[in-house]
C-alpha cells in the first residue's frame, strides 16, 4: 500500500510503535502495553490493531519475528519505524513549542 | 456462546483481512475476555468490538478495494459486490451496531474525549508549508535577522556576549548561510548558530505556523483566572492519587504544579493525609510542569529548615528558599522517591532536580523530558519569536541544568515499571530501619 497511509501517523500506529521500543510483542501484548501506555485511553480491538500492523509492515516500520511460545506471531520494530516514531515524537514537542510560545499562562512554565 | 458471536463478526471482513489476521482477531478476542471479567469490564470489552469492527471494517474494504485498483491501473469497473460478506454476518452485525450506537450515545462523552485531541494535533501539523515568493522571503529573513539581533543587544544577560552573537550571525549572512532557508530550518539554524557562540542553550529562535497572537496577554484576566479555578477544581488540582500503599508508603500522584493561591489548601491536605507516612513516592510521571511556588510548597514538607531551590528562571530571592520546616510536618526525615518519565517536563523538572542535587530523593524511571524554559519570550513578528535568558539565575550545583539534556533518573527503569521498582526501593528501606531501631 502506499506510505501515505502512514502520514499524518495515526494515533493507534504512533502507540503502535512506541509499544514495541522496549521488546518484541505479540498482537496482545501490543494491545496490553498500549492500554498501559495511555492509562486505559486507548484499548485497541482486533481490526484496529492487526489493520495498523499490516501497513506498518508495508511501510517496513515493524517485521515478524517468527512464532514465539503459544505459536503467536510476534513484532519488531525496524530502523524505519524507529526513525518515524522519533519523527512523530518531534512534531508532538514543536506542537508543545507552540503551545508555550503562545504563553497561556503567564508564569507558567506551560 | 460470545466467542462464537465474535467468531461470526469476523465473517464481516473481507476475505483478505480474515486469511491473514482472522486467527490472530479471534485470539485476541480470546485473551481479553479471559482477562476482563466481570460486568462492567465485559460491557466495555463488547464496545470496544463494536467500535473496533465500525472503524476497521469500512476500512478493510476501502483497503481490498485500492490493492485490485493498483493492480489494474487502467481505468475500468471493478468488482466491487465479489467480497460482500454473507448476509447472516450482516444481519447479526446490524442488530449489534444498532446496540452499540445506542450505548455510545451513552457513553459519548468518553469516547470523544481522546478522539478529539489526535483530531487537533493532526490539523495542527498537517498544515502544509506555505512559501511566499522570492524576494518576499528575502525580505523576511532580513527582519528576522534583524530583529534576533536587535532583541539579543537589548535584552541578553550579558551584553558582550550578545555582541559576539550578533557578530557571528551577521558573519554566517554575509558568507550567505541563510539564503533559501525559510520557517523552521531558519530558526533552526539560528539557534544552532547562537548556541554555538554562547554556549547557552536557553537562547533559542522559534518558527510557527500558526500566527502567534499579535501581543503576549497582559497578565491574566479575571475570565482566564476563573476558568482556570474551574478546571482545577474539577480536576482536584491535578493531584490524580493519594493514597497509603501497604508498608506505610504514601503515594501521591501530580500532574501539574498548579498555581499556590488556588490549589495550595489542596496541595496541603495532600501532604496533611500522607504525615504518617514512613517514605513517600512522588509520581511525576505525567507532571509537565507548572508554577515554581508550587514547587517550593511543596518542597517545604520535605526539609526541617529552609533550602534553596534553584529555578533557571529566576534570581534568587527570599521566595527561592523553602518555607521550611511546616509546622506539624513529619515527613522532613522521611526517604523520599521520584517517579520520572520522558514526559516529566519543566516545573517537574525542577523538583526532580533539585531533590536529586540536595540528595533528598530518589529518582526512579527514565531521563526527563529536558525543558527548562529559562528564556523570556520576544515575538519578532507572525511567524517568528525567540527565547532570551534575561537573568543570571545562580545555579549552585552545577554549571547547566537540564534545558535539552533532561534528569538522569538514579535508577533508570522503564516508566512503566517504576512504581514497582521504588515500591521495592522504599520496603526494603523500611526493613533495614526496624533491623537498626531493634540493635539500639
Amino acid at each position: 500500500m502506499p506510505k501515505r497511509k502512514l502520514d499524518p501517523l495515526p494515533s493507534a500506529a504512533f502507540q503502535i510503535l512506541l509499544s514495541l521500543a522496549g521488546e518484541d510483542l505479540h498482537g496482545y501484548a501490543i494491545m496490553r502495553q498500549v492500554a498501559e501506555q495511555t492509562e486505559g485511553r486507548m484499548r485497541l480491538g482486533p481490526g484496529t490493531l492487526y489493520g495498523s500492523i499490516r501497513t506498518l509492515l508495508e511501510a517496513q516500520c515493524v517485521e515478524e519475528v517468527g512464532e514465539g511460545a503459544e505459536r503467536r506471531r510476534y513484532y519488531r520494530l525496524t530502523t524505519a519505524g524507529r526513525n518515524l516514531a522519533r519523527a512523530e515524537a518531534d512534531r508532538l514537542a514543536d506542537l508543545l513549542r507552540v503551545a508555550r510560545a503562545k504563553k497561556i499562562f503567564k508564569g507558567d512554565y506551560v | 456462546m460470545s466467542e462464537n458471536i465474535y467468531t461470526f463478526l469476523i465473517r464481516l471482513f473481507p476475505s483478505h483481512f480474515r486469511e491473514a489476521y482472522g486467527d490472530a482477531a479471534l485470539q485476541l478476542f480470546r485473551d481479553r475476555s479471559r482477562d476482563e471479567k466481570g460486568f462492567f469490564p465485559r460491557l466495555r470489552l463488547w464496545l470496544d468490538l463494536l467500535a473496533d469492527l465500525a472503524i476497521s471494517i469500512p476500512r478493510e474494504y476501502r483497503y481490498a478495494q485500492a490493492v485490485r485498483q493498483q493492480v489494474a491501473p487502467v481505468p475500468g469497473f471493478h468488482f466491487v459486490a465479489d467480497e460482500s460478506p454473507g448476509r447472516g454476518a450482516l444481519l447479526c452485525g446490524a442488530v449489534l451496531s444498532l446496540v452499540g450506537i445506542e450505548a455510545f450515545s451513552l457513553l459519548s462523552g468518553h469516547f470523544t474525549k481522546h478522539q478529539q485531541v489526535p483530531r487537533n494535533i493532526a490539523a495542527l501539523i498537517g498544515q502544509v508549508e506555505t512559501g511566499g515568493q522570492d524576494g518576499e522571503q528575502a525580505t523576511e529573513r532580513q527582519r528576522v535577522l534583524r530583529q534576533v539581533i536587535a532583541n539579543l543587544k537589548q535584552y541578553y544577560v550579558d551584553p558582550n556576549a550578545a555582541v559576539q552573537i550578533a557578530n557571528a550571525l551577521k558573519t554566517h549572512q554575509a558568507s550567505g548561510d541563510y539564503d533559501a532557508l525559510t520557517g523552521a530550518a531558519l530558526a533552526d539554524l539560528l539557534t544552532r548558530q547562537m548556541r554555538e557562540v554562547s554556549g547557552d542553550r536557553h537562547l533559542i529562535v522559534e518558527y510557527s505556523q500558526t500566527p502567534l497572537p499579535a501581543q503576549p496577554p497582559q497578565g491574566p484576566t479575571p475570565e482566564s483566572i476563573a476558568r482556570y479555578r474551574a478546571a482545577m477544581e474539577q480536576n482536584n488540582c491535578m493531584f490524580e492519587k493519594i493514597e497509603t500503599l501497604p508498608h506505610n508508603i504514601g503515594y501521591l500522584k501530580l500532574n501539574a504544579f498548579p498555581e499556590p493561591s488556588v490549589c495550595g489548601p489542596t496541595a496541603d491536605a495532600a501532604m496533611a493525609s500522607l504525615n504518617h507516612a514512613d517514605a513517600i513516592i512522588f509520581d511525576l510521571r505525567d507532571n509537565t510542569g507548572g508554577f515554581p511556588d508550587m514547587v517550593a510548597l511543596m518542597a517545604a514538607y520535605l526539609f526541617d529548615h529552609p533550602e534553596y531551590l534553584y529555578n533557571p528562571r529566576e534570581k534568587p530571592t527570599e521566595l527561592s528558599w523553602t518555607r521550611s520546616p511546616v509546622p506539624g510536618n513529619k515527613l522532613a526525615d522521611k526517604p523520599v522517591y521520584v517517579l520520572t518519565s520522558a514526559r516529566t517536563l519543566s516545573g517537574a523538572e525542577q523538583f526532580t532536580y533539585d531533590l536529586k542535587m540536595l540528595k533528598r530523593a530518589t529518582l526512579v524511571g527514565e531521563t526527563t523530558g529536558g525543558a527548562a524554559h529559562a528564556g523570556v519570550w520576544h515575538r519578532i513578528d507572525d511567524h517568528f519569536g525567540m527565547g532570551i535568558p534575561e537573568v543570571k539565575a545562580i545555579n549552585p550545583f552545577s554549571k547547566t541544568d537540564w534545558e535539552g539534556s533532561g534528569v538522569e533518573p538514579d535508577v533508570k527503569v522503564n516508566a512503566a515499571d517504576a512504581l514497582n521498582v521504588a515500591r521495592k526501593l522504599a520496603e526494603r528501606q523500611a526493613e533495614r530501619e526496624i533491623i537498626y531501631k531493634r540493635g539500639h
